[in-house]
C-alpha cells in the first residue's frame, strides 16, 4: 500500500522544514527576486541550452528587463497551463511562454503591451499525405492544452472535421506523436513550429492558420509590476532591442508595422473587473461554461477506473496464487513482477508504455495506455493483498477441503477466496481508491481526463474554478470510499465478522 | 478379513528428524483401531500419511482398498473413501452448517442440491443437532461442532474414517457426546482409526489398540492385552503415566 509511515512523514516535514528556513534566509538577504514561469522547450522562447541553462527570445527579453529594474530574476519551469493560475495566486510574478493576449485571460490577469505578431499553424510529416487542414476530415489533431491553438481547434473542430483533438502539455511529446504517426498534426504556434522544424527535414509547417495572436508577458491582475515593465518593453522597443531579438532568433528583422518593432498600447479588459476571491475561484459563469467538460473528464476517469480495477483484481489474483502455489521458477518470476511494478513509478511506466512501445510497433491510445499501466501496478499491488489475505487463513481450512477430496479449484473458489475476501475488503477498496486517484496522471499522454479537462477549460477560461470544481468532484466520489474503508477496518478490528 | 488400509515400511522424515520409522500396518475392513502413545509419538503424522496429507517418504508404500495413495489422479478416490475428523474441527466458517456438510458431495460426486441437503440432515439428525442446521459453525458449542465435523465425513459415505484425537479440543463436559457418537458409529461397522488419549474410550470401542513410541509401533493388540497386561516396558510407562495423573 501506499500508506506512508510515521518515520516517513517525519522525515518529509522535517525536509520541507529545511527547505522553507532556507528560502526564508535567502530572501532576509535583500529584495525578493522577480520569479519568472516559463514553459521550457517551448523554442525559440525559452528552452535549454546543451549545457541545461535557460536560452531564448523571451529569456534574453525578461533578463534585459530585469537587469534595467536592477532587480535578481530567478526562471522556473511550469507547465503552459498552469502558468495562468501561478501568476493569479502570485507564486509567479512574470509568465512568459508566448502567450496570446485574449479578451477572456484579460478578465482575470493583466499583460504588458505585445511584442510579436504570431499565427497558428499546422505542422505534419512529409509524405503523411496531409498538405493542407482540410486533409485532416476524420483524422486526430494535437494541440497543447488550453493554448490559442487549442482553442482554435476546438471552433473549427466540426468545420474540419477533426474526428478528435488531442491534448499535450507541450511541443516535445506533440510531435513525438506526430513522428509516431497516432496523429495526423499538430496545430500550434507558427514561430515556435518554423524554428523547430528548421533542422528537420521530415517536418513541415505545411499551412498558416490566421488567428492574428499577439504575445506579451503575462503578469497578475494587481500586479505592482505591469506600468513599470511596460515602460521598459516601450524604451526596449524605441532601441531596437526587442527587433534585434528577433533577428537573433529568427534570422531576420520583424516586418515593419508589427508589434516587434512599434510601440502599442497596453491592452485593457472590456469591463473594468478587479480581483475578487468568489469571482477567481469560485466562478459560477465559469463553472456553467466549462462543467460539461468536466462531466465528460469524469466519464472518461469513471471508465478508466473501473476498467483498471477490475483488470487488476484479476491480475492479481492469478499473480498471488502463481506465487503460492506455482513451481519454483514462476514463483520466483512473479515474486520479481511484483516487486518491480510496486517500485517504478507509475508515471514513468505510462510514459514508457506510451512514448517508448511505439518504437517496437506497439502503439496504444492514450486510453489503452493509462489502463494498462494502471493495471499492471495495480495487480502487483492487489497480488499483495491476495496472498496476505489467503495466508491469513489456517492451515486447517485447506486440510479439511483436502480431506474431503475437493481438488485446488473447488478449494480455492467454495472455502479458502470466500474468507480471503473478507480479509482483503478493505486493502482491496484503498487500493481502488489510489487507482482512481492515479487515473489524473493519464493527463500526461494527452488522455481527457477530468484533471485534463480541468486543466485545459482553466487555461481557455483563464480562471482556476474548473480545477476547484474538478477537486470537489474527486473528494465527492472519494470520500464515501475512504469513510466506507475507515469503518469497516473498525468493524473488522473489533472482531465482529 | 480383507485389509482396508495396509502401510509397508512406511517412513517419514521432516529435514534430518524423523518422525516415523518403517510403519508397518494393516487394517481390515470393518475393524476399529485405537492409537496412543506419548505426545510427539508419530500418531497424527502416520495418520495424515494415510490420506496424504503429509508425503510420506518414497521407501514406503500406503494402500487404501488396493490403490496406491500417492500425487495423481488416484489421490482422488483415496480421498473420498478415507474421511478425516481433526482435533480442531476445522468446519467452514463462512458456511452454515447445512452448507459444511453438503459442499463436497455436490462438488466431487456431482450430488443435487436437493439430494445432499436431505442426506445432510439425515446426518444432522444421526449426530444429534437437527436443529442448528442453518446456523454457522462459531454460533455452535465445540462438540456441537465436532459433531458437525463427523456428519461433513460421512456426508462423502467413506469407507473408512480417521480421528485425530477428536476430543482433545474440547471441554470436559462435552468430550462424552462426542465420543458417543463415534462409538455409535464403530457399531454400525465402519472402519475407523482414532488417536485417542481417552483410555476408557478405547477400551470400550477398540477392535486393536496400537501403542506408538519415537515414529515405531511398540506393542499393539486387544485392549485388554494392551491395557491389563501389557509386555514391553515403555507401554506400561506410559500407561502408569496416564492413568495416575
Ligand atoms: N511439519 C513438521 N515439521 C517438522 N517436524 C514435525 C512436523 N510435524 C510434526 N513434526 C514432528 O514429528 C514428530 C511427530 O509429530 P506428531 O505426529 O504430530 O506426534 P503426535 O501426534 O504423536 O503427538 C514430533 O516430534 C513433531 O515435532
Ligand atoms: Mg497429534
Amino acid at each position: 500500500m501506499y500508506k506512508p509511515s510515521v518515520i516517513k512523514q517525519f522525515l518529509i516535514s522535517a525536509l520541507l522544514w529545511m527547505v522553507w528556513s532556507g528560502i526564508a534566509a535567502a530572501q532576509t538577504d535583500g529584495e525578493d527576486p522577480i520569479i519568472v514561469g516559463a514553459n521550457i522547450g517551448n523554442v525559440p522562447w525559452e528552452f535549454q541550452d546543451t549545457d541545461g541553462a535557460f536560452i531564448g527570445f523571451e529569456i534574453d527579453l525578461v533578463t534585459e528587463i530585469g537587469a534595467r529594474l536592477n532587480q535578481d530574476l530567478e526562471i522556473i519551469n511550469v507547465p503552459f497551463n498552469g502558468l495562468f493560475a501561478a501568476v493569479q495566486s502570485g507564486r509567479i510574478d512574470i509568465a512568459i511562454s508566448s502567450i496570446g493576449i485574449t479578451e477572456k485571460r484579460l478578465q482575470s490577469v493583466s499583460f504588458t503591451q505585445p511584442y510579436y505578431d504570431s499565427d497558428q499553424s499546422l505542422t505534419t510529416v512529409v509524405g503523411s499525405g496531409i498538405t493542407n487542414l482540410n486533409d485532416l476530415r476524420g483524422q486526430v489533431v494535437a494541440v497543447d492544452t488550453g493554448s490559442t491553438g487549442d482553442m482554435w481547434a476546438t471552433e473549427n473542430q466540426e468545420k474540419y472535421g477533426f474526428s478528435e483533438i488531442r491534448r499535450y502539455e507541450g511541443l516535445a511529446p506533440a510531435m513525438l506523436d506526430v513522428v509516431i504517426g497516432r496523429v495526423k498534426g499538430y496545430i500550434s504556434d507558427i514561430p515556435a513550429l518554423l524554428y523547430y522544424v528548421k533542422d528537420k527535414p521530415n517536418l513541415a509547417v505545411v499551412e498558416r492558420i490566421p488567428t492574428g495572436g499577439q504575445y506579451a508577458l503575462m503578469l497578475g491582475k494587481s500586479s505592482s509590476l505591469t506600468n513599470d515593465v511596460n515602460e521598459i518593453i516601450t524604451d526596449l522597443k524605441q532601441e531596437g532591442f526587442i527587433n534585434q531579438l528577433h533577428e537573433k532568433w529568427f534570422g531576420a528583422p520583424a516586418d515593419v508595422g508589427t508589434s516587434t518593432v512599434d510601440v502599442v498600447p497596453m491592452p485593457r479588459p472590456s469591463s473594468g473587473l478587479i480581483f475578487n476571491f468568489v469571482e477567481t475561484f469560485l466562478n459560477m459563469d465559469v463553472f456553467m461554461q466549462t462543467y460539461p467538460m468536466l462531466i465528460a473528464g469524469l466519464f472518461t476517469t469513471i471508465q478508466l477506473g473501473a476498467l483498471a480495477i477490475v483488470a487488476g483484481l484479476v491480475l492479481g489474483l492469478c499473480l498471488a496464487l502463481v506465487r503460492l502455489y506455482a513451481n519454483r521458477i514462476l514463483q520466483i518470476i512473479v515474486k520479481a513482477y511484483i516487486d518491480v511494478f510496486r517500485s517504478i513509478p507509475l508515471l514513468v511506466l505510462l510514459i514508457i508504455i506510451f512514448y517508448a512501445l511505439p518504437f517496437v510497433g506497439l502503439s496504444l491510445s492514450p486510453f489503452y495506455a493509462a489502463a494498462v499501466a494502471l493495471t499492471l501496478v495495480s495487480g502487483a499491488y492487489t497480488a499483495e493483498i491476495f496472498r496476505a489475505g489467503i495466508e491469513a487463513i489456517p492451515k486447517g481450512q485447506f486440510e479439511a477441503s483436502q480431506a474431503l477430496g475437493l481438488g485446488y479449484v473447488h478449494m480455492m473458489r467454495d472455502v479458502i477466496l470466500p474468507q480471503a475476501i473478507k480479509i482483503v475488503i478493505p486493502p482491496l477498496t484503498n487500493n481502488c481508491i489510489n487507482v482512481i486517484k492515479d487515473t489524473a496522471l493519464a493527463s500526461v499522454v494527452a488522455m481527457p481526463d477530468l484533471l485534463k479537462q480541468a486543466t485545459q477549460a482553466q487555461a481557455v477560461a483563464a480562471n482556476p474554478t474548473p480545477l476547484i470544481a474538478a477537486a470537489v468532484i474527486y473528494l465527492m466520489f472519494l470520500l464515501p470510499l475512504v469513510l466506507w474503508v475507515s469503518r469497516l477496518e473498525t468493524k473488522f478490528k473489533t472482531g465482529d465478522r | 478379513m480383507a485389509s482396508l488400509i495396509k502401510l509397508e515400511n512406511v517412513t517419514k522424515h521432516y529435514g534430518d528428524f524423523k518422525a516415523l520409522d518403517g510403519i508397518n500396518l494393516e487394517i481390515a475392513e470393518g475393524e476399529v483401531v485405537c492409537v496412543i502413545g506419548p505426545s510427539g509419538s508419530g500418531k497424527s503424522t502416520m495418520i495424515r500419511c494415510i490420506n496424504l496429507l503429509e508425503q510420506y517418504d518414497k521407501t514406503g508404500s500406503i494402500t487404501v482398498d488396493g490403490v496406491l495413495v500417492q500425487k495423481g489422479s488416484n489421490l482422488k478416490t483415496v480421498r473420498a473413501e478415507v474421511g478425516m475428523v481433526f482435533q480442531s474441527f476445522n468446519l467452514f466458517p463462512h458456511l452454515t452448517i447445512l452448507k459444511n456438510i453438503m459442499l463436497a458431495p455436490m462438488r466431487t460426486k456431482g450430488i443435487f442440491k436437493a439430494d445432499a441437503e436431505i442426506k445432510a440432515r439425515e446426518l444432522l439428525a444421526k449426530v444429534g443437532i437437527s436443529e442448528q442446521a442453518d446456523k454457522y459453525p462459531t454460533q455452535l458449542s465445540g462438540g456441537q461442532q465436532q459433531r458437525v465435523a463427523i456428519a461433513r465425513a460421512l456426508a462423502m459415505e467413506p469407507k473408512a474414517l480417521l480421528f485425530d484425537e477428536p476430543t482433545s479440543a474440547l471441554d470436559p463436559e462435552m468430550v462424552g457426546e462426542v465420543l458417543d457418537v463415534i462409538k455409535k458409529l464403530a457399531e454400525t461397522g465402519v472402519t475407523m482409526v482414532v488417536v485417542t488419549h481417552e483410555m476408557g474410550f478405547a477400551r470400550q470401542v477398540a477392535d486393536r489398540v496400537i501403542f506408538m513410541d519415537e515414529g515405531n509401533i511398540v506393542e499393539q493388540g486387544t485392549p485388554r492385552e494392551i491395557f491389563d497386561n501389557p509386555k514391553e516396558k515403555r507401554t506400561r510407562n506410559f500407561l502408569r503415566a496416564v492413568l495416575n495423573h
